[in-house]
């Protein structure tokens, strides 16, 4: 193997696990967008998408053998739904009531709800490392001495899709152009006759479902979830958030990209035993030279 | 009237305290990881002490006047905790011995609490050789020590294995950076080249940018000092990135999840153990068939000798015939030709037991095959 292409290989793991970062990221950042508050509680959302992919699994264990795509889209479909209303439902009895209340009520309960989904998923799934079923076994694409296996083209291609398509909603329609309303003024919004709470529980549910997608990729190319996975990921999938701007879509896929692909370098380059150190010494380094993240345009507060 | 009253309940209470005989408990304390990632390992060597314990209590009080209870606690294999939980069961005057920790970073924590408390802790699993080192003369064990596993391990790989080039790597914790560093030593010794030593994070799940690194190097024989969480990890990872490379283990591998997690690609992987297969010895058939009836699950490495842990320092209790700390550490560092079901247990003047067997597994068909003694 070549430097070029051990440089390159690098790159491509990278840059899928970077694609996860920034599905979750996403999460964060349009929420904050929206109503400046750092959903703590996203990291589980994420990893409890990964167990309702595994529920469909062993529920229906018949039909893995029948058709591993149709089990595919099954399992997304139980996740991103899942993930969705869960995400509607915190928002409707932990933060909605918060509304008025200083912000950090907010993120202090944020913080209980992700310790509370935690230990639901601990009691429901159980405490040890959960075996997560694989797909495409280990077929891959080689270059020469490069191999891009079909699960990270798998992963690449669906992280695409959906953030183009989220892009789309969020530009092209009308809710989200009521989204993006609300995002720059919540009161202007509601004189304007936007309905705010929909606006908002429209918001949660697209960022919880591309966070229960990003699960079930996790959970696919790992091949092993724990109920106590979602701290570390989303730790990392907001500080992806923060780096390309916090409050801006485009910017937390780049952020995650970004993210994944340094840490990478970082751990393959470096020493693989500093790995996490890496990925939050990038976020300290980049937010001196970028207080407001890559992509953030400075705004008056 | 009042004054009958009153001499009527006295009497009454007087003769119920002395009607009902009262059952004191002698607890014995259970500490491991029993949530969390490693939580098998923490849940078979309380399964252990449950199978002892009741075994002991069917027979009918241990000392007159008592039984045993287990006080079963949670370390997260986290060494703070395991000082949190040591100084509990410190604290409990019930509590006269210890079976655990698990981890070694956790018995090496705990190590301290003990001692001071005179608290008598056993444990099955902690291997690195430090603990014992440290002088503390209420620690004892009853697996084999990592500075005999390493070596012998490494003497596996170049003859065995025929490992001339080598790649190693610890997930940094007592334990893995310990038997990895003493399998260096001994691999250089014996005159193979070292491509690398590297470190990850336990608990991390992406291991790619490290492999992609060794696959550039292409050695014959990688060695991972560390858990099967992570290890399952690292195979599956190295297969698909299409590296060659034998895999060679710990005892940290030699665990049933290790296989259900690494699926297919745990086939042909190497791993020791700090004993023999508890399976082919005659000895622990009863106590396989009692586990399997009653938790219905397969037995993990280290229950065996969390069973034996547990039935010296009942046999301490009993012998010792009294609730005493200092004298049940006594009476276990008395211990002579223990007949347990791993063997016969002695332990030496640093509380290391002395069977120090060695044996290599290999993963085939989904399954722990035994392969022998890792130095005839």
């Amino acid at each position: 193997m070549s430097h070029l292409e051990t440089f390159l290989q690098q790159l491509i793991n990278g840059l899928t696990i970077g694609m996860i970062y920034a599905l979750i990221a996403l999460g964060y950042t349009m929420v904050y967008g929206i109503i400046q508050l750092i959903n703590f509680a996203h990291g589980e959302i994420f990893i409890t998408g990964a167990f309702f992919g595994l529920a469909v699994f062993s529920l229906f264990p018949s039909l893995t053998q029948w058709n591993s795509v149709f089990t595919l889209v099954l399992m997304f479909c139980a996740a991103m739904a899942g993930c969705g209303l869960l995400g509607v439902v915190i928002e409707r009895i932990a933060y909605r009531p918060l509304r008025k209340a200083p912000r950090l009520a907010c993120l202090i309960t944020a913080i209980g709800i992700s310790f509370i989904l935690q230990n639901v998923l601990m009691l429901i799934w159980g405490p040890v490392d959960k075996s997560f079923p694989a797909f495409f076994k280990h077929s891959a694409l080689t270059v020469g001495a490069l191999r891009i296996t079909f699960m990270q083209g798998f992963i690449i291609t669906t992280s695409l899709v959906m953030m183009i398509a989220l892009r789309f909603f969020v530009t092209r329609t009308m809710l989200g152009k009521a989204l993006r309303a609300t995002s720059e003024d919540m009161t202007a919004a509601r004189l304007m006759g936007i309905n705010v709470d929909k606006v908002i529980s429209v918001c949660f549910l697209i960022g919880s479902a591309l966070g229960g997608a990003g699960g079930v990729m996790y959970g696919m190319y790992y091949n092993t979830i724990s109920f106590h996975d979602g701290y570390l990921v989303g730790i990392k999938a907001f500080t992806a958030a923060v780096l390309g701007g916090i409050g801006n879509v485009p910017g937390a896929m780049l952020g995650g990209i970004a993210l994944g692909m340094l840490e990478g370098l970082g751990a393959g380059y470096l020493s693989s035993a500093w790995k996490n150190v890496f990925a939050f010494l990038i976020l300290v380094i980049l937010l001196l030279c970028w207080p407001s993240g890559i992509l953030r345009k400075s705004r008056n507060e | 009237m009042r004054q009958k009253v009153l001499i009527f309940v006295c009497c009454f209470f007087a003769v119920i305290s002395l009607g009902a005989k009262k059952i004191g408990v002698i607890k014995i304390g259970c500490v491991g990881p029993i949530t969390g990632d490693q939580a098998s390992l923490g849940l078979d060597q309380l399964h252990a002490l449950q199978i002892a314990v009741d075994e002991t209590n069917a027979k009918g009080e241990i000392i007159p006047g008592y039984r045993l209870e287990i006080v079963s606690l949670d370390d997260q294999h986290n060494p703070s905790q395991a000082v949190a939980m040591a100084k509990r069961l410190a604290s409990d005057p019930a509590v006269v011995a210890v079976v655990g920790h698990v981890n070694s970073s956790c018995s090496l924590a705990a190590g301290p609490i003990y001692q001071n408390a005179r608290l008598t802790q056993i444990s099955p699993s902690s291997s690195n050789p430090e603990i014992s080192r440290k002088g503390y003369d209420t620690f004892f064990r009853t697996c084999a020590t990592d500075d005999i596993q390493a070596p012998q391990a490494a003497y596996f790989a170049f003859t065995q294995l025929k490992a001339r080039q080598v790649f190693i790597i610890d997930d940094k914790t007592t334990y893995g950076k310990g038997i990895a560093d003493e399998f260096e030593k001994e691999i250089l010794r014996l005159g193979a080249t070292m491509f690398g030593h590297e470190g990850i994070m336990q608990g991390d799940k992406d291991f790619t940018p490290l492999l992609t690194k060794i696959k550039a190097l292409n050695p014959e024989v990688i060695f991972f000092g560390g858990m099967y969480p992570e290890g399952a990890l690292l195979v599956r990872q190295a297969k698909a990135l299409g590296l060659s490379a034998e895999w060679l283990g710990g005892d940290g591998l030699y665990v049933p999840a290790f296989i259900v997690l690494a699926k297919e690609d745990a086939e042909g992987v190497y791993c020791t153990f700090i004993g023999a297969d508890v399976r082919s010895l005659a000895s622990a058939k009863h106590y396989i068939e009692t586990y399997n009836a009653r938790f219905g699950q397969e037995r993990g490495p280290y229950s065996a000798y969390a069973y034996d842990a547990s039935n010296i320092i009942i046999d301490a209790i009993r012998k010792t015939g009294k609730l005493d700390r200092q004298a049940i550490l006594a009476q276990v560092k008395a211990t002579k030709d223990f007949p347990g079901i791993v063997g016969v247990t002695n332990f030496d003047a640093k509380g290391d037991s002395t069977i120090g067997l060695i044996g290599v597994f290999r993963v085939k068909n989904q399954a722990f095959e035994y392969i022998g003694p890792a130095k005839k």
